[in-house]
């Protein structure tokens, strides 16, 4: 029972994480150090079960003959198990020192850990049940974290997530339905799992079920128009928006979609069909929606919260291309993306904790009084509008490149949405960067800038350790699309 | 060796690192430490400019970086290593009484390294990325006085950058889709065998966009009569000499060899370049700013360089006298262009004025400026003698040949004729508007003088060596071409795919100078007419002053570009967005309000079912149907409307519109089962 490993990094946040809210800490530094503890020890099982282990699946409870909790470690499962684990030590490293600034923080580590067990389930699941259940645990256990302020606002965009969640959820369900009804074994294959025999004649009753299910999974990564919620969800404390809602948690809903299409139902059943076209189109509108609406909005964490849309939908984009090409650059910008966008959700969170400034307008100057801050964020900034070398560029041209492959009309449209993206990107990141540089005169004088200098160093460590990762990333792209040729095959 | 093509890119970036590091502690350690570093890398572009070597790192960013040094890229190479060594000698001086000096050599010699990187490219994936560090990097230097005008100026040219860059991009998506690769020479032996050119002509096109912007080709020149001005002048003469030529290095390759021998192409360019040369020469004929003058100016000679590209393309294999006629003047551009806005900047560094009115006058007793000064006018206007004069023979006998080639082939010569006297024309309007620098610098007398004509000092010695080295260079070229200039052109020839002209060119035989005389009888007949009658009225105390009479119409940049951008681009995006958004949500506004009603019949038929049964058996009193209840803040689970926030309007608030697809996403379920 060598893959019984696989199982703890689930269950250890989950029992372990009890820990922290059932101890009446004295001191901050001890609900830290067992915090941490609990992290890092998930994260360093996770990383052995992913290198270490067999392949082999994992059954835990079998349902019926064709329907069972199982695991597995696949490629895609180690890609995004690894990149998970890296970035939740990360982002729990940041929120010890944003957190002492706000209440209950027992509380919040308690549904932090947690959900760092239901992602990780995420990642690891071998079909498409086991998926959704921890997709709906993520639901849950997330929730608390988004309305952790308790106040109206938070009270709202709980509820707008609740609703958002429980309908997409609910609409993902009819895929997983046909999905069970169609085959005779559900665990994840790279091409489908459907029974060529009963899919005969029933082509189109499952690309229309496939859309259901793929607006359904949809919502979590934001795809218009189900995305009302994220940036709403941008009230909750910055490491939560930073993890949950550029990395984890729409990250889980682009994942899913992934192996809804190319490991459920195949992309030989769905290329060329309305299904394909209607997905890259609804991916298409969302880029341009996204980055317009970033544009047009002048709070920060809700601008890059549109970008975060955006964004997810270049992925979308990429997978419903419908290549293993476009796969595996929509892979390579969901690694740059949760790299980069974690870091400028983490700036604009030490920007707040440090001035209590969330327009963009406030920012004006304040580029040379928090000089590690913002220089991390212009390189994140860069990575994000894909300047060359910088991280975004490659996944974009890698995406850009499988979709000239493709040969369908639309993708081609899609090169020049890419492009218009790349441009309002570039508005909405470089008007944050330029006023933060070079503030027009006369605004610094009138105005009190106590407290505007950077944040300590236990801020300061992980921003810096992820930007300086983006730009390692940045400089070898070859290598990691030779490796993500690799999973996706293996 | 190999790996001093990658050294001479790096090298400065990190030297730019590490001058920063030094300047926190030592700014004199720091100027010197700059000033060595551009020595040792200009040595090093020397010494490599004569072996022809390659290096790539295939794995390196993507589809890997490939660099190549030998020939024109040789050439380019010193004359980038020679632009920032002179710039860099001077800043030390210039910048004396400036501020955030350490951020101005960070970033100045970062560009050192990025401009360098694009001229050893080999292919357009390397130049591209170089192109980006070098746009970025740069807009640093633009803005660094952060005065109003020059963020302003900052913003325009990333605007032009950024969206340069982008169009660029596209173009390369579509030729790597089309060919499969973006080395050069390879795209030119593909597209030399292709019958259907149109798609390449498509690719080309975009991706010369961006090189075109950052050259200053019309339409796109906008940026730049403001963005060199407001610079530091050292600066300036970077971003004039050789910034601009890194885009007329990516149209060189377009035309030269990926679109080699190509007349289409050729006329194209040469369309643009004639637009530029004239268009540059007009503005800067009415300028009445030293620096933004000589910015025109740039683009003008930009224009010159553009024709001789696009007059290669029309000879094809007969080039020889057009591919001289090209490199050659990027050198003289680079060289004579340099030394114009060091000059300006000394006038800026002692008196911090630049309009013709209030500098009037300063450099009369100066007679060391006046000469360097006096050599560069010579240089650019192309008076026999100095460099100027040697390319732009040969870019004149480029557009002779062409015409008797059409001529022996029987076909009319008008167009040619027409560019041929607009570029003794523009060359004419040249002198014109360095003459009026030049009257208005160190002739005439300032009806006004200030208390700003230090007799002493006005610049060190390192400043007056860099001037010296500058003008003896320029005299040299013009005087020994055989010796200098004609080399250097035999060097560049490989990559241009063109051969040393059959019999050495005479510049000094009566059919060459007879160009220069004619230029000369123009500008001296516009100076005298228009310049002095037209420009320059009278003011109120009865002295002639020089007047701003361009029309504030003819502005481009302000009329048509921001606007589109700024307001028309995001209102019709932002609208298409809107309608279909608000399409949609008045469609789920509208299947929520249906939704509400039937859950509210519902629960009251179901309220009052329970209500009529508690009336039967628990004697309650007997309930009216529908009345209305108190229901608290949330019985639709979310009543509550969030502070609308004015950027943002979402779904309507009740259940947010969620539930709807909850729900029919259950309806859907169910039905599936159901049947």
């Amino acid at each position: 029972m060598a893959s019984m490993i696989i199982l703890l990094p689930i269950i250890l946040p989950f029992f372990g994480s009890f820990i922290i809210i059932a101890k009446p800490f004295r001191d901050r530094l001890k609900m830290r150090i067992c915090t941490m503890s609990i992290v890092l020890a998930t994260m360093f099982i996770a990383l052995y079960a992913i290198y270490f282990s067999g392949v082999e699946s994992l059954t835990v409870y079998r349902f019926a003959s064709n329907m069972s909790l199982a695991f597995r470690l696949d490629g895609l499962a180690k890609f995004y198990g690894t990149m998970v684990s890296i970035l939740w030590t990360a982002t729990t490293i940041y929120a010890f020192e944003y957190m002492s600034h706000e209440k209950y923080e027992q509380r919040f580590f308690l549904f932090f850990t947690m959900s760092f067990g239901v992602v990780l389930g995420i990642a690891f699941s071998a079909n498409l049940l086991t998926l959704y259940l921890f997709y709906e645990f993520l639901t849950l256990t997330t929730l608390p974290l988004v309305m952790h302020e308790m106040d109206k606002k938070a009270y709202h965009a709980g509820k707008i997530y609740l609703t958002h969640m429980m309908g997409g959820a609910s609409l993902a369900f009819v895929g997983l339905v046909i999905i069970i009804c169609y085959s005779n074994n559900i665990d994840f294959k790279l091409g489908g799992v459907l029974n060529p025999a009963m899919v005969a004649g029933n082509e189109n009753i499952l690309r229309f079920t496939f859309l259901v299910a793929f607006f359904g999974f949809g919502v979590k990564a934001a795809i218009f128009p189900f995305y009302y919620w994220l940036p709403t969800a941008s009230v909750a404390p910055t490491p939560v928006t930073a993890l949950l809602h550029a990395v984890a948690v729409v990250k889980s809903g682009v994942f899913a979609i992934i192996r809804l299409t190319y490991f459920c139902y195949g992309i030989d059943l769905l290329r060329g069909s309305f299904a394909q076209n209607i997905m890259m189109g609804a991916a298409l509108f969302t880029i341009v929606f996204g980055s317009t609406m970033a544009l047009k909005t002048s709070h920060i964490k809700r601008r890059f919260a549109y970008s975060t849309m955006s964004n997810l939908s270049y992925i979308i984009f990429a997978v419903s291309i419908m290549t293993l090409n476009g796969l595996a650059g929509g892979l390579l910008h969901m690694l740059y993306h949760a790299v980069v966008k974690i870091t400028i959700f983490f700036c604009a969170g030490a920007i707040l904790v440090q001035t209590h400034r969330e327009y963009v307008k406030q920012m004006e100057g304040l580029g040379t009084k928090m000089p590690i801050i913002f220089g991390c964020f212009t390189v994140a900034g860069f990575g994000l509008v894909g300047v060359p070398p910088f991280a975004g560029f490659h996944s974009k041209w890698n995406i850009a490149i499988a979709a000239l492959q493709s040969a369908n009309p639309l993708a081609y449209a899609g090169i020049m949405v890419l492009i218009i993206s790349a441009l309002l990107t570039a508005l909405y990141v470089f008007t944050v960067v330029i006023s933060a540089y070079f503030p027009k005169t006369g605004v610094l004088e009138n105005r009190d800038d106590t407290g505007a200098h950077d944040p300590p160093k236990l801020m300061t460590l992980p921003i810096v350790a992820l930007t300086v990762l983006s730009v390692v990333l940045g400089f070898m792209p070859a290598q990691l699309m030779q490796l993500l040729r690799f999973i996706i095959s293996s | 060796m190999a790996l001093l093509l990658p050294f001479l890119v790096i090298f400065p970036m990190a030297g730019a690192v590490v001058s920063y590091i030094i300047g926190r502690r030592n700014k004199n350690a720091r100027n010197m430490f700059a000033n060595a570093l551009v020595t040792v890398e200009f040595a090093v572009a020397i010494f490599m400019s004569s072996k022809s070597v390659e290096f790539s790192s295939a794995s390196f960013c993507g589809l890997g970086i490939n660099f190549a040094d030998g020939g024109l890229r040789g050439i380019l190479s010193v004359l980038c290593g020679f632009i920032w060594f002179t710039s860099t000698l001077f800043s030390t001086e210039y910048l004396k009484s400036y501020r955030n000096r350490n951020r101005y050599y960070f970033f100045m010699l970062s560009t050192l390294g990025a401009t360098m990187g694009v001229f050893l490219s080999t292919d357009f994936y390397t130049a591209l990325i170089f192109f980006e560090i070098m746009s970025f990097t740069s807009y640093v230097l633009v803005v660094h006085d952060e005065t109003e005008e020059a963020l302003y100026a900052g913003a325009t040219y990333l605007a032009v950058a950024v969206i340069g860059g982008l169009v660029t991009l596209l173009g390369m998506f579509f030729m790597y889709h089309l060919t499969g690769t973006l080395d050069m020479r390879e795209l030119g032996e593909i597209i030399k065998n292709v019958s259907d050119k149109k798609p390449y002509y498509i690719a080309g096109l975009l991706i010369s966009f961006g090189f075109g912007a950052k050259a200053g080709a019309f339409p796109l020149h906008i940026w730049l009569p403001q963005a060199h001005p407001v610079a530091p002048a050292p600066a300036s003469a970077l971003l004039s000499c050789i910034l601009t030529k890194a885009g007329v290095f990516g149209i060189l390759a377009l035309s030269c060899q990926v679109f080699m021998y190509d007349a289409n192409w050729g006329f194209f360019v040469l369309i643009i370049g004639t637009i530029t040369m004239v268009l540059g020469a007009v503005i800067a004929v009415f300028s009445i700013n030293l620096k933004r003058t000589l910015a025109c100016s740039s683009l003008s000679q930009i224009g010159f360089i553009l024709v001789g590209i696009g007059m290669q393309g029309l000879l094809g294999e007969e080039n020889a006298l057009a591919s001289g006629g090209t490199i050659l003047h990027i050198i003289n551009h680079g060289v004579i262009k340099c030394t114009l806005f060091l000059c300006a900047g000394v006038v800026y560094m002692n008196i911090h004025k630049l309009n013709l009115n209030e500098i009037r006058g300063w450099g009369k007793d100066k007679p060391f400026l006046k000469i360097v000064f006096l050599i560069g006018l010579l240089g650019i206007v192309g008076i026999p003698l100095w460099g100027g004069y040697i390319s732009k023979t040969l870019l004149h006998e480029s557009i002779v040949e062409y015409s008797h080639l059409l001529v022996n082939a029987g076909q009319s010569t008008l167009i040619f004729d027409i560019i041929e006297w607009l570029f003794l024309f523009s060359g004419g309007l040249t002198l014109a508007y360095m003459t009026k620098l030049y009257m208005a610098l160190f002739v005439e007398e300032n009806p006004y003088p200030e208390k700003h004509s230090s007799k002493g000092k006005y610049m060190n010695h390192t400043t007056t060596a860099v001037l010296l080295l500058c003008a003896t260079i320029i005299t040299v070229f013009g005087i020994l071409p055989h010796n200098t200039l004609d080399v250097i052109a035999h060097c560049a020839r490989p990559f241009m795919n063109s051969t040393d002209p059959a019999h050495a060119v005479h510049y000094f035989s009566f059919a060459n100078l007879k160009g220069a005389l004619i230029t000369v009888v123009i500008g001296a007949a516009v100076f005298f007419l228009f310049v002095r009658k037209a420009l320059m009225a009278t003011d109120e105390n009865g002295n002639r002053v020089y007047i701003d009479a361009w029309p504030s119409w003819l502005d481009i940049e302000k009329n048509i570009y921001r606007p589109v951008l700024v307001k028309i681009l995001p209102a019709v995006l932002g609208c298409a967005a809107k309608v279909f958004a608000g399409f949609l949500e008045d469609l789920m506004f509208v299947i929520l309000v249906v939704f509400v009603l039937v859950v509210r019949f519902f629960t009251e038929s179901f309220e009052y079912i329970a209500e009529v049964g508690m009336y039967i058996f628990l004697n309650k009193e007997m309930p009216k149907y529908g009345e209305k209840r108190e229901y608290g803040d949330d019985v639709y689970f979310s009543t509550f409307t969030p502070e609308l926030h004015d950027e943002e309007k979402g779904f309507r608030e009740n259940l947010s519109g969620a539930l709807v697809f909850f729900g029919v996403g259950m309806v859907a379920a169910l039905l599936y089962i159901i049947f």
